[in-house]
């Protein structure tokens, strides 16, 4: 038994950890000169690794905690302490906690929307909820318009769903923005740190998971290898890339469906799993590295919500070793946009001057790294993609649909924790476990 | 709204039937996302719109009832009536 997996992110490296595990023969194809996908560290300074990816985790992302676990990674906590600062129109304030200074009830009547919606849809496959079509008609702009009457409520939406889902309100459907909602454990699961999806980090950076994962195989993994073509016949597969090609049982397509879809499939696929309307997620990530963490001596966190970019909000992810400080800035939905399209030296000169007003004192930098995921070739967003109105209904029942031979992985494929390095893992697994049901079976029949 | 119909808003949003008057939301699983379900709750049924640092001076349904009352200038029959309102099911 032989498999191809095309993607050495979490998804793919799981998938072809578990199969080689099974005894299987993997090929990983990988068209970067890197594994990790949609994780990436920085070294920021000797020995401190930053996060330009996914970074955060929390305890009901089991099957990550179990993977850090077998390969010996341990998790350092999100610290939250000390006051925040707001700059939401008016002058900029720093407050107690994590509250903005913003009506209470306004955001109250918000929640109180957002959780009906994530009640009202099917987690396992939102497209056959209830009143499906009709929230999937609607973008996440058309329905604020309609049910958020405060203006603070109003404020607040947007860069919500930035910091929860890098989307601009106007790209996504409501039945995506339910279903995200509901996939990643309720609204109060993924807005919160502590108790929530972002307790934790991986100590020494996220994208450590996946070097081990392909550490533990070796050879198998091929970098450099955009895969171009899967060819298939009754026998099995013929993965093309630029240079080889590689015949086996079956491949697992382990990329964004965006991605997927530009592969050349023959037979050709019976539909795409992205549409027209399918936006990469609008996440461009900013570290900016300090001699120290200067701002925890003026009693603040560093955390902070902005009404105007580029950094929508920012967070200490400094090293639990110590040594420099780090603040995270993260710029997202149509903020991402504009920014990418600035040249480097003006991204970094609005970024610095934005965190200069945020914690006035800050020393000056000792570096400064922009990563732009929108129009990062081979993932095309972070973090994950955005479904647009008529997406989910018309892709929905085919995201995890094998044609004939391909299966497929990745976050997006996950109704459990979609967008998140846990749903990616999962994905993992779960197309692991596919493979060897249905070519196990056909084996014995051969 | 009473300090019962304001512990009922509080069971109901933490999902936990033991709270009793002098119940801290805080200490009992409250959080910042979810008092801001309970100031939600208790405009729609009296009318008053705390803030959250309010609740943070109040956290339990006792001090809660009591700055509602402060707060209020809105008759106690409309109060009771749409105390009742909030306890319906969804």
């Amino acid at each position: 038994m032989s498999v191809v997996v095309v993607g050495a992110g979490l998804a793919g490296l799981t998938a072809a950890t578990d199969l080689a595990a099974r005894g299987v023969e993997v090929t990983v194809l990988e068209a970067r000169e890197r594994v990790g996908g949609r994780t990436h560290g920085i070294e920021v300074a000797p020995g401190a690794w930053v996060d330009a990816g996914a970074a955060y985790l929390g305890d009901r992302h089991t099957a990550l905690a179990a993977l850090l676990a077998e390969l010996d990674l341990k998790t350092t906590p999100t610290t939250m302490d000390g006051a925040s600062r707001f700059a939401l129109g008016g002058a900029d304030r720093t407050r107690a906690g994590r509250f903005p200074p913003l009506s209470a009830v306004a955001l109250g009547e918000l929640f109180d929307a957002l959780e009906e919606l994530d009640r009202g849809v099917r987690a396992d496959a939102p497209w056959l909820s209830a009143h499906a079509a009709r929230l999937d008609a609607l973008t996440a702009a058309e329905w604020a318009r309609e049910h958020l009457r405060h203006p603070d409520a109003r404020l607040f939406f947007p860069l919500f769903l930035g910091e929860m889902m890098a989307a601009d309100p106007a790209d996504v459907s409501v039945l995506h923005m339910a279903f995200y909602l509901r996939s990643g454990g309720g609204v109060r699961y993924l807005n919160a740190f502590a108790g929530g999806a972002q307790e934790h980090r991986i100590d020494g950076g996220a994208h450590q998971v996946c070097r081990r994962l392909a550490a533990g195989l070796g050879e198998r993994v091929r970098l450099g290898e955009p895969v171009r073509a899967i060819h298939q016949d009754g026998d099995g597969v013929t993965v093309v890339t630029a240079t080889a090609s590689v015949r086996a049982r079956a491949a697992v397509v382990a990329v964004p469906p965006v991605l997927a879809d530009a592969i050349e499939y023959r037979p050709g696929l019976p539909a795409p799993r992205s549409g027209t309307r399918t936006a990469p997620g609008c996440a461009v990530k900013v570290h900016l590295v300090y001699p120290a963490p200067a701002w925890r001596e003026q009693g603040l966190s560093g955390w902070s919500v902005n009404a105007r970019g580029p950094l929508l909000s920012t967070v200490d992810d400094s090293p639990a070793a110590g040594g420099v400080g780090v603040l995270t800035g993260f710029v997202t939905g149509r903020e991402a946009l504009g920014y990418a399209a600035l040249p480097a030296a003006e991204q970094r000169e609005r970024a610095l001057a934005q965190a200069a007003r945020l914690f006035p004192g800050l020393p000056e930098p000792i570096g400064c790294h922009v990563t732009d995921w929108v129009h990062e070739r081979y993932s095309r967003g972070c973090y994950a993609a955005l479904f647009g109105p008529g997406d989910w209904t018309r892709l929905g029942p085919r995201l995890a649909t094998p044609h004939r031979r391909v299966h497929w992985a990745g976050t997006e494929t996950s109704t459990e924790f979609f967008g998140l390095m846990e749903g990616a893992i999962r994905s993992g697994h779960r197309v692991a476990a596919e493979i060897d049901a249905t070519y196990r079976r056909r084996d014995l029949h051969d | 709204m009473n300090v019962h119909a304001v512990a009922d808003v509080f069971r109901r949003v933490l999902e936990n039937p033991r709270i009793d008057a002098d119940s801290d939301f805080f200490l009992t699983g409250g959080d910042s996302l979810l008092a801001t379900r309970v100031l939600s709750a208790v405009a729609r049924a009296s009318g008053v719109e705390l803030a959250f640092d309010d609740f943070l001076d109040a956290p339990t349904p006792a001090a809660l009832a009591r700055k509602i009352q402060d707060a209020g200038k809105i008759p106690d029959t409309r109060n009771i009536q749409d105390a009742g309102k909030v306890e319906s099911p969804a």
